[in-house]
């Protein structure tokens, strides 16, 4: 047989072998892999590599060794993952850096950080000024997590007191011009209330690339055309709007009038309508 | 435009407004809103029952705008 069958021949079987171990291995990403998962991989490809272009090694020995640079990282990952201590000392403990805003440089020192390293890594989380962290850690993986203190953290809702309306997911409901019948299942709504919306929107089915309907089931679509402005859905702010002048109104009523009954009925519910106002407010928004 | 014609658009869209609502949280899927949807359109209905009776009363004091 000549040597060029042999190698190709190996090489489909030796290619089959290694997806399948890699497979089995995980999903973590390159960068999540600590130094001797990260030199295992590279040992099997290296194991891989040598018996497929050399016609003369034993194949068997190879498949041995694949066998055993699989199998010692895979029982490792799994031990690791029952017990606690076992990781600490596979993966490694993290390592503060920075603590109460105070830069440890004894920990530093120990993980072969230089002071320009860390500034480097504190650049990466957007952080220009060591001072602005509270507490700063060097994950296993080599990655530095920062947790900046308090005033210099993004602004957030809980932060202002403010109460949103929650959001669910959106559902895709036309791809490509074609309906997609599950997500609007998932709604409760029908292709009828698709049509219907389309229309309002006066867009033809087939001229939708992509339609996409909320929690509150408001579309919002891009069409093929790009020439054509669509409308941006307006029922909830349209609504508000209507609440608050309705509200106004029964204000006026309640001022104009010299019936004092009807005054007095004018104001009990411009304050319910109040009320209605404030309770859906930020759900229309 | 008279107080009974102004009273009358106000109630129409009061009107409106309970519909609107009512469309909302039959379609919302999310139970806070629905929640609060619902509520709201509740109140607007107390609302939309008094006004009414306003409505009736200043047509029957006005007449002759009717």
């Amino acid at each position: 047989m000549p040597d060029w069958v042999i190698v190709i021949g190996k090489s489909l079987l030796l290619i089959t072998i290694l997806f399948f171990l890699t497979k089995w291995l995980g999903k973590k990403q390159l960068s999540q892999l600590n130094i001797f998962e990260y030199i295992s991989g590279i040992v099997l490809g290296g194991i891989v590599a040598i018996h497929t272009i050399e016609p003369d090694s034993n194949i068997l020995n190879g498949l041995v060794a694949m066998a055993v640079w699989f199998l010692v990282p895979y029982a490792v990952e799994y031990i690791s993952l029952k017990s606690k201590s076992f990781r600490n000392f596979t993966e490694g403990k993290s390592t503060v850096f920075i603590q109460d805003g105070k830069i440890m440089e004894d920990n530093l020192k120990k993980e072969g950080y230089s002071t320009d390293d860390l500034l480097e890594k504190l650049r990466d989380n957007n952080v220009f000024l060591a001072s602005d962290v509270e507490f700063a850690v060097l994950e296993p993986s080599g990655t530095l997590s920062v947790l900046p203190k308090k005033e210099n953290q993004p602004l957030t809702a809980k932060d202002l007191g403010l109460k949103l309306a929650p959001q669910k997911e959106p559902q895709a409901v036309i791809m490509d011009g074609k309906v997609l019948l599950e997500p609007l299942a998932n709604l409760s709504l029908n292709t009828n209330w698709l049509e219907t919306e389309l229309d309002k929107m006066s867009v033809s089915i087939e001229n939708v690339f992509l339609a996409q309907a909320d929690n509150d089931g408001q579309l919002t679509v891009d069409l093929y055309d790009d020439k054509i402005a669509v409308a941006e859905p307006t029922e909830k702010p349209l609504l508000l709007a209507t609440m608050k002048k309705c509200q106004a109104d029964l204000e006026l009523f309640s001022l104009a009038t010299k019936n004092e009954e009807a005054k007095k009925m004018y104001e009990k519910n411009s304050k319910k309508l109040q009320a209605a106002i404030d309770l859906v407010q930020f759900h229309l928004k | 435009m008279t107080v009974g014609s102004q009273v009358k658009t106000c109630f129409s869209s009061i009107k409106s407004v309970e519909a609107s609502l009512q469309m909302l949280a039959e379609k919302t899927y999310e139970q806070n809103s629905y929640q609060a949807f619902k509520d709201a359109e509740a109140i607007i209905t107390e609302v939309k029952n008094d006004l009414q009776k306003q409505v009736i009363m200043l047509s029957k004091e006005e007449p002759q705008y009717n």
